[in-house]
Parts: C-alpha cells; structure tokens; sequence
C-alpha cells in the first residue's frame, strides 16, 4: 500500500479519481436532494412555464412586450436591457475614463488635481449606493407639468429627459447601424492615405440613407421629427431617457470612468522613455509621437485590465433591480416569484450572463491578437 | 399467491391504521422543527411596509404582520419573544418558504390561483382582508383610474398586486406604465418624488403610506376597488397539521374578540369562565391543545401576550396606532364584517 | 518613474516649478484658469453646503426646510438606526465595540510585524472570534442576539471579515490546484475559476440566499446568513486565486526546482519558498481586491440583509426625513469612503515600499 503511494504517478491518479469521483457524487446528492425537496413540497418542474404568459409589464423594453407575453418574451426583453445599458456604460465609462485618465498625467496641475478628485471620490463610494444616489437626484427633479424646458424642443422633469427624435423605426436603426459598420470596416480596408476618401463617401452614403428612410419610412401625415409634448400625465412623441435607465447608466460611467481612468493613466506611464525619446531623435513632431507611438503602445498595455473592468461593469448592470430597471437579474427575479420556477430561472440567469461575458473575452482577446506587436509574444 | 400477498398487505395497512392514534397529536414536521429551534422563524421586510412590518428608528420590528407572527410564536412556544423576524424581499418570501428560511409568511400574501398550486404554498383562512386601490398625487385633479390614462403607477416587485393592476386596466383598455421596486424604501421614495402618478397596492398599506408622507393631503386614494383581496397565512404544501394551528390561532383571537376577553381581562375571565367553550378556549378544561399538538393553554398565553384581533388591529393600524384606519371587511361578522371565529367544541 | 517625472528637476525654484506646471504655454494658461474656476466652484459649493449652511442638531430639524446647505439634523436622529440596523437599541455597545475589534485587527495586520502566517492566523482568530461572541451573546452573561437582527455598519464589517477569512484559504487552493501537475484537478480548478468570475456577484448571492438549501440536505443548510457569506467567500477565492497564480507565476521557476533538488517536501516547497514570495509579490493586487470586496458588501443589501445601505435607505424611508436623502447617502458614502481610501492608500504605500525594496 504504502509503495503505491509513494509511486507519485499511481498516486496523482488515485487523487484525481477520488477527486472526480467526490464531484460527481456531489452533484448527483445535489440533483437527487432538489427532487426530492420539489416533490414533496409540490412545486411544478421544467421549462413549460416559458411559454405561459406573465400578467404582468415592465416599464422599459427595446422589443415588444406587454403582460400578455409568455416568460421566453419577457426573459428576453430583460436580457436586452442588460445588454443595451451594459454596452452604453461601457461606452460611456470608457469615454469619461480616457478623458480623466488624461487630466491625471496631463503636466497641468489644476488638472492633476480635478482627475484625482474625480477618480478617488467615484471609485472609493460602493457602485450600488452610486446608483440609488442619482436616482434620488433624477427623481428630484420637477414633475411634468413644470419640466425644466431645454430650448423648447427638449424637457428635463422626473419622468426623465425628453428629446426630440427622428421617425425612424427600429428596423430603420438596424439598417443604419448595418451601414455605419459597414463605412468603418471598409475604411479599415482600404487603409493609408484613401482610407480618408473613404470615410468622406460612406459617411455621404449613410446620410443619403438616413434621408431616404426619414422620408419613406413613416406614415404621411407624421412629422419629420417628432417632439415631445406635454400631453395629460405625460409627455408623448419624442425619445425619453427614463430615469431608471439614465441613473444606472450615470452611475456605471462615473464608477466605471473612475476605474477605466486609472487603467488609462498606467497604460500611457507604463510606455518606456526610450522609446518616446527614439522618436523623438527621428524627428516625429509630438503629435506624430503621441499619434503612433505613445497611444498604440498604451492601449497594448491597457487591454488586459480593460478586458476585465468591461466584464465588471457588465455584470455591475444587476444593480438595476435597485432602482426598478428592468434588467435581467430583475426579470427573473419577478419571475421566480411569479412563476416559482426558481431551479431553472436562476440556470437561465447564469447561462445569460456566462454567455454575455464570454462574447465580451472572445472580442477583447481578438482584439488583443491584433494589436499584438507581431515578433514578439 | 398473488391473493395470499395481498390479504397480507391488506392486513398489515389496517394494522397500521389501527395503530396510528386517533387524535393527531404530534404537531406535524414545521411545529416538530420550531419547538427543536426554540424559536419561530417569520418573515419582515427588506424595509419598512407601513402599518403591517415596520422597522422603528431604535430598529424594532412592529405593525400588524408581526403582532400576528407574535401570537402564532406564543401559540406554538408559550413566548412572543421566541420569534426571529428574518426580512426578505417580495420577490424572495416564496423561495424562502420553500427553502426553509422562513417557517411561515405572515406578509399580507393574497390567495391566487397559481401560488395555491404552482408554488406548493398552503393557505390559511384569511387573516386580513383588504381591496387593492390606487393612491394618487392630489394635485393631479384625478377621480377615476380612466383618468389615469398614460400615468406611471408604482408597484411592489413580486407581488399579486403586478398582475392585479394589469388585468384591471387591460380589461378597461387603459395604457398606464408600472414601475416595479424591490424594496418599500425605494418605491416611496420614488411616489413621494413624484416619479409616479400612482401607487397602485393594498388598501391599508396604501393608507399608511399617505399618512407617513411628508404632506398627506398631498395625496388621494381613489374610491376605485381594483379586486378584493383576502390575504393568508403561508405554509409549505404537505404539512396539515401545521395549517391547522395557524386557522385556529386566528379563530381563537377572533373568538376571544367576540367574547370580549383582552390581554387586560384575560385572568379575570379564565378564574371564572362564563361558559364551556370559553372554559376550553383558555385552557381550563383540557383538550384544545393537545389536538394541535400544543400546551392546553396556548391560547391563553397568546391573549396574554398579544390581546384579541381587536386589539391588535386598532394597536397597530387601527385607532390606537398613527394610521387610524377604519376596520371595514376587518370586522367581526356581527358587526357587518367578513371575519368569524370556527366552532369550538 | 512617475514620479521622476512630478519631483521638481534640481534647482527649479517653486515659482518655476509652478510655472511650468501652471503655465507653461498660452493654451495650458487657458486650461489651468477654466479648470481652476471650476474646482474653485467645486470647493466653495461643497464647503458651504456641507458645512458653512449646515443645520447641524435634532432640535433645529425644523430649520432644515429653509437651509440653504446640508442637513445633518437627519443624522443626529438616524444615525443610531443607520450604523445599528435591527440590532437591539440597548445593546448597540456592543455592536459598536464589535467593530471597533474588526477594525483594530484589520489596522494590526497591516504592520509588517505581523506578517506571518501564525501570527496573522492568531490575530484573525482573536479579533474574528472575540466579534462573533460579543454580538452573538449567550455567554458571559450577554443576551443572545441572533445574526437576522446584526445589522448596519457591524454587519458590513462582519461580512467582509468573514468573506476574507473563509476565502483567502480557499483561494490559495485553488490557485495550487489550478497550477497543479495533475490535469483534472487543473481542469476542474479552472473551470470552476473561470465560471465564478465570469457570473455577477449578485446571482452568486441569490443563489446562496435562495437556491442551495433546495439542492443540501436540512442538517446542511445553515442560516441565510452564512450561506450568503459562503457564496462570497467562493467568489473572492475566484479572483484572488487568479492574483496568488500571477504571483507564483512570476517567481522563478528555478527556486522550485532547486528546493525540489534540495530534497524538500512539496508541503515545505509551498508554505516556506513559493506561498511567501507569492503574496509578496503580489500585495498591491491582493489590497485592490480587497478593497473592491469591501466596497462590494453592499450588494447584500439586495437580498434583504439590513447592512450599512440597506439601513441608509430605511433611514430615509419614512415621511419627515424623506427629503434628506443627500445628507443620508452622503454620510454612507463617508463611512465607505474612509475604509476604502485608507485600504487604498495603504496599498499604494505598500507598492511604493516593494519598488524600494527591488531597486
């Protein structure tokens, strides 16, 4: 007995066989106590309840969806919302954080000084009570009937902001934002010096389509571009940025820019002098330096720690349920007391997220490849 | 073969239901486990819902959701402080049940249909019963749920209500749009903020809120009745003898209110008991406990501790409480109510 | 190197070295007077709201409504339900002492003197126990307070200690399983790694608080409370685990091969040569997800337990201080704040520390 153990092969075999064996007894006392537990207790099992309608709406969705949808509809729905809000956040974050990153190493002092505020108040306050804070803030604001009124066309008021917005269907974005990607891919293409041209026509196509699709693509007696108006309890026509979307949203950009600052500030510090001061001695103009030495190499270093700040924040959009957006955490939240479904609604829950953040590491990673400076690992 | 197999089993199953006694006297697996616990597990919230779980600034736990789950510690363990409130969500009092958190959910849970059967809960008589209304801002001229064409109604995430207020105006082809909130907090918050044109729930709960804003007369509650809804006790499927306690414990108080005993005159009474019921009520001439598999006095204890359903309800939402909220449907059948007391025999 | 670059260069005067980094041409001149104007705003708005405006005690909560700055009456009244929650009024001192214990040891094992492992595992042991007794009560003739009723900033701490306690074992497990010659136990390592960090704390809770105990048996299932902190524990063992394999990663792997050929035992080769530097190694990160932990406590709130949020928002629930919901959030935002920042700072001086000590 003791010579098998001591032969380190027979004995890394015998661990991982207990081992494995352990799990799967494990999981199966799992599966077999949850059976049990739902039998006795009477609690209805499977995935039938999909296809039974809700009773009841949520208040925020991109497609179709009313209390008379099944669960498939409106599990769909939520999981929309967390991607449309997770995606603009990220967006967004990225945006203030290359701005503050920026006012950090900028040599100016003041600005040093404005960036360290920004990043040390907004990254040392937990996310969530972020969230609820600019939700009370928005949901101070004036009612409709005495909204803030931006120039006219625009109205700011605790039922959110309204702005005004072209008549275009959802189909009709679809096909723009087909298009855009489009222009972008073809610029990167063609490359070098057409790469210009290129952009001058695509974008000349886009806003010819833009034109034909405002002008086809409605009903006749519609306006051009509709305008919020303050019809009985509400504002009708127009685009409105409810609050519950735009608190999250603020929320995740001043806590994610915070973040996505300080990635950025040690990307751009992390690129060794020697190399900016060799293009210097070829004689690059400074922005010629900043252009195509100093960011590429910086964005080389950022990648990795923005790849797992994205997935952060991503999943940071369950915090919505806070503050009544319906995300997906929420929707299935309501949905497990509705329905009672808990097992598989949570399985559904973590599926949609273990996918949401596998697409995002597969694009990070790609992108990473690219960048990669070739010859070197 | 086959016939002497089963005379034998047929022999065996009389056995064994000749030798199960007659009266059923142990309390059934949820009572076994809170008398093991020494204590009874009920739900409060994730926050304050005004009038029936509220938390105090010193963070005590009162209203009438927890005077109930009060006097059903004290029925089953002889003390109303062998209680754990554990605050769970809406959305989680359900799996929580079920999973064993939470033996009981005393958290005004309306009787429907598909949590009856679907979620393996079982009702208990109606503790409480209440419409679902919708409050509105006064200053919005509002009479009618029709001229609330278009609003935002704030509602409780998780709860009969979402459903309640979907067919209400899907039937009268209202568009309105719902805004759901986990947490108490935050969606009164949101209706004193004026997020919300309306805050569509249960009545009382709806009337407490208007008094705790920071102006009521700022807010109406429409005469509109959404639904009825008569609210249960909730226990896990399978556990009979349990359901039987709790239907019993809210027939005793409301007997004990039809009799006229309190808290205050509950010794008086049961020295000298004016008939035999009542003798069995409190726990004089013995037999009402051990049926439920309970002491022969709990139900004294309970008046003892908590008063008669009277008296809780005027404590804590009724005339003696900040809320002042008229009884209604809450009223003893000979008072034009809808709660009777079973027959004690 | 940063900080090459902010020292001023040998004898540049101050003026100089405020010129250059003030004015240096007309465009940075543009900047510096716009931004200047504004953090100027920013400073004179905050200072007096939050002090100069403020409304400060109880008895005044009737000269909130016309103040123009903060009203911290609204802390005064509510403060005790905020950094206590449920627990039991008369007994907030021990809650408070509880803390101050937590906090006392998280300040004691920040001083190099105590890194070690045994020193280290007897201070948690002593301040982590010496906590739970004195909130749980039921010895010494203290009153049971059962953990449905801990709440406010103890229970926040609590959380977080015990996250840390429970998980920082555990990461170092799985990091070594992770890193381990045998495949299937790498394999499942990291799997189970991956699927963790790849999920929102907040189904990892809500699967604790809700799902587990239908798939454990009833002698398994422990409170509501535990569960959850398990559930967190797993996933803070995910991402430190990540952060203890970067660090055995870049230790050479001649040390390794050399305490191997030194005849050391795999348990010595771990816990005296590889688990030490390591950690080292990897301070800075291991602070930072410290502090994200800390900061990610809040979450519980979500699923219904009374910690330091969720009595922020009950404090402002109720009708008469409803409208102070800044004040309240505010405060929340200062107690975080004051952990956070230290821990941070802590790590940044850490960091500095071990460039000294390699250069």
């Amino acid at each position: 007995m003791l010579k098998i153990w001591r032969n380190r092969t027979l004995r890394g075999t015998l661990i991982q066989g207990l081992v494995l064996l352990g799990t799967v007894a494990l999981f199966a006392s799992f599966v077999l106590t949850a059976r049990e537990n739902l039998v006795s207790q009477g609690i209805a099992t499977g995935f039938g309840f999909l296809e039974r309608s809700t009773g009841w709406p949520i208040n925020f969705s991109l497609i179709e969806v009313s209390d008379r949808s099944p669960y498939s509809r409106m599990l769909l729905a939520g999981f929309l919302n967390t991607i449309y809000v997770g995606l603009l956040g990220l967006a967004a974050a990225t945006l203030t954080g290359l701005v503050v990153g920026m006012m950090r190493i900028s040599s100016n002092l003041v600005l040093n000084i404005l960036g360290t505020i920004f990043v040390e108040t907004f990254r040392n306050v937990p996310l969530i009570l972020q969230v609820i804070f600019w939700y009370a803030l928005l949901t101070h604001l004036p009612p409709p009937r005495g909204a803030i009124d931006l120039a006219g066309v625009g109205f700011l008021s605790n039922r959110g902001l309204m702005l005004p917005a072209p008549a275009l269907s959802a189909m009709d974005l679809a096909i723009l934002a087909l298009g855009l990607l489009g222009v972008l891919f073809s610029a990167r293409r063609m490359g070098g010096t057409r790469s210009g041209l290129t952009w001058v026509l695509g974008l000349g196509a886009l806003a010819a389509l833009f034109t034909v699709l405002l002008l086809t693509g409605r009903a006749p007696d519609m306006p051009l571009v509709s305008i919020p108006e303050l019809r009985g309890l509400r504002f009708v026509g127009g685009l409105t940025v409810k609050p519950e979307f735009a608190a999250l949203l603020i929320a995740i950009m001043m806590f994610g820019g915070a973040y996505v600052a300080e990635i950025v500030r040690g990307g751009f510090l992390s690129v060794d002098r020697g190399r900016l001061e060799a293009a210097k001695a070829l004689g690059l103009s400074s922005w010629q330096i900043m252009r195509f030495v100093h960011i590429p190499l910086a964005i080389r270093a950022m990648l990795p720690a923005l790849t797992n700040q994205y997935i952060w924040l991503m999943k940071a959009t369950t915090l919505g349920v806070a503050i009544g957006y319906p995300d997906y955490f929420m929707v299935v939240s309501t949905s497990i007391n509705q329905s009672g479904q808990t097992i598989e609604l949570l399985l559904l829950l973590m599926g949609g997220f273990l996918a949401i953040n596998y697409v995002i590491g597969g694009i990070m990673n790609t992108i990473n490849a690219r960048l990669a400076i070739k010859g070197r690992s | 073969m086959i016939h002497k197999t089963l005379s034998a089993l047929g022999a065996a199953a009389i056995a064994l239901t000749l030798s199960t006694p007659a009266t059923a006297a142990e309390g059934g697996p949820t009572i076994d486990m809170i008398k093991e616990r020494g204590s009874l597990l009920c739900t409060g919230h994730n926050g304050s819902y005004l009038g029936f779980a509220e938390v105090d600034d010193d963070g005590a736990w009162s209203g009438f959701d927890i005077e109930m789950c009060k006097a059903l510690a004290t029925a089953i363990l002889g003390s109303p402080d062998a209680l754990q409130i554990i605050p769970v969500s809406w959305a989680q009092r359900f799996p929580a049940l079920q999973s064993g958190d939470i033996d009981v959910i005393i958290k005004v849970t309306g009787w429907t249909m598909s949590r009856d059967t679907e979620l393996g809960l079982q009702y208990s008589r109606p503790y409480f019963i209440g419409p679902t209304n919708i409050m509105t801002r006064a200053d919005l001229g509002v009479s009618t749920p029709e001229d609330l064409e278009g609003g935002v109604f704030c509602i409780n995430a998780g709860t009969s209500i979402e459903r309640i207020v979907a067919d209400y105006m899907g039937a009268r082809d209202i568009s309105y749009e719902a805004l759901n909130f986990e947490k108490p907090e935050e969606l009164r918050a949101a209706l004193y903020a004026g997020r919300c044109d309306a805050l569509a729930g249960f009545g009382p709960f709806l009337a407490a809120t208007r008094f705790n804003a920071p102006n009521p007369d700022d807010f109406v509650i429409l005469d509109a009745v959404l639904a009825l809804e008569p609210e249960g006790i909730v226990a896990r499927e399978g556990d009979d003898s349990f359901i039987d306690v709790i239907n019993w414990m809210m027939s005793a108080l409301l007997m004990a209110e039809e009799a006229g005993i309190t808290m205050d005159n509950v010794d008086e009474i049961r020295a000298n008991p004016p008939s035999s019921s009542i003798e069995r009520l409190l726990g004089v001439s013995p037999g009402v406990g051990e049926r439920l598999g309970l002491s022969d006095d709990w139900a004294y204890n309970m008046i003892k501790a908590v008063g008669n359903y009277g008296e809780i309800y005027e404590r804590t939402v009724g005339d003696d409480s900040v809320y002042k909220l008229p009884r209604g449907a809450n009223r003893l059948w000979k008072n034009g109510g809808l709660l009777y007391p079973l027959v004690l025999d | 190197m940063s900080d090459a670059t902010l020292a001023p260069p040998p004898g540049d005067s101050r003026l100089a070295y405020l010129r250059r980094r003030l004015f240096s041409t007309w465009f940075d001149g543009i900047v510096t007077v716009v931004s200047g104007l504004a953090l100027l705003w920013l400073i004179t708005t905050v200072l007096s709201w939050a002090l100069l405006d403020a409304v400060w005690s109880e008895e005044n909560a009737e000269a909130c409504k016309d103040a123009a700055g903060a009203c911290w009456a609204v802390i005064d009244a509510r403060g005790r339900l905020i950094l206590f929650g449920l627990y039991p009024y008369e007994q907030h001192w021990r809650s408070a002492l509880g803390c101050a214990i937590i906090i006392a040891t998280m300040g004691l094992s920040c001083w190099p003197a105590m890194w070690g492992m045994w020193r280290l595992l007897g201070l948690w042991l002593a301040g982590f126990g010496s906590f739970v007794i004195l909130l749980h009560g039921g010895v010494f003739g203290l009153e049971v307070v059962t953990s449905e009723q801990w709440g406010g900033l103890a229970l926040t701490v609590f959380i977080f200690a015990s996250v840390f306690v429970i998980g920082m074992p555990l990461a170092v497990v799985l990091a070594l399983a992770r890193r381990s010659n045998l495949p299937i136990i790498s394999w499942m390592a990291a799997i189970f790694i991956d699927t963790v960090r790849s999920l929102p704390l907040l189904t990892i809770l809500f699967a604790a608080a809700v799902v587990v105990p239908f798939v454990l048996p009833d002698w398994a299932q422990g409170t509501k409370l535990g569960r959850v902190i398990f559930g967190f524990a797993l996933f803070y063992a995910a991402y430190q685990a990540e952060i203890i394999r970067a660090g055995i990663q870049s230790i050479p792997k001649g040390q390794e091969e050399a305490a191997q050929a030194l005849g050391m035992t795999y348990r010595s080769t771990v816990l005296d040569i590889i688990l030490p530097q390591a950690f080292r190694n990897t301070l800075p990160s291991t602070i930072n997800q410290v502090v994200i932990t800390f900061k990610e406590t809040s979450i519980v709130t979500i699923i219904g337990f009374f910690e330091v949020t969720a009595s922020a928002s009950a404090a402002v629930g109720r009708g008469e201080w409803g409208a102070y919901y800044v004040e309240v959030y505010v405060f929340v935002a200062l107690v975080y704040f004051i952990f956070v920042f230290g821990l941070s700072r802590y790590g940044a001086y850490l960091e500095r520390r071990s460039r000294l000590s390699h250069v």
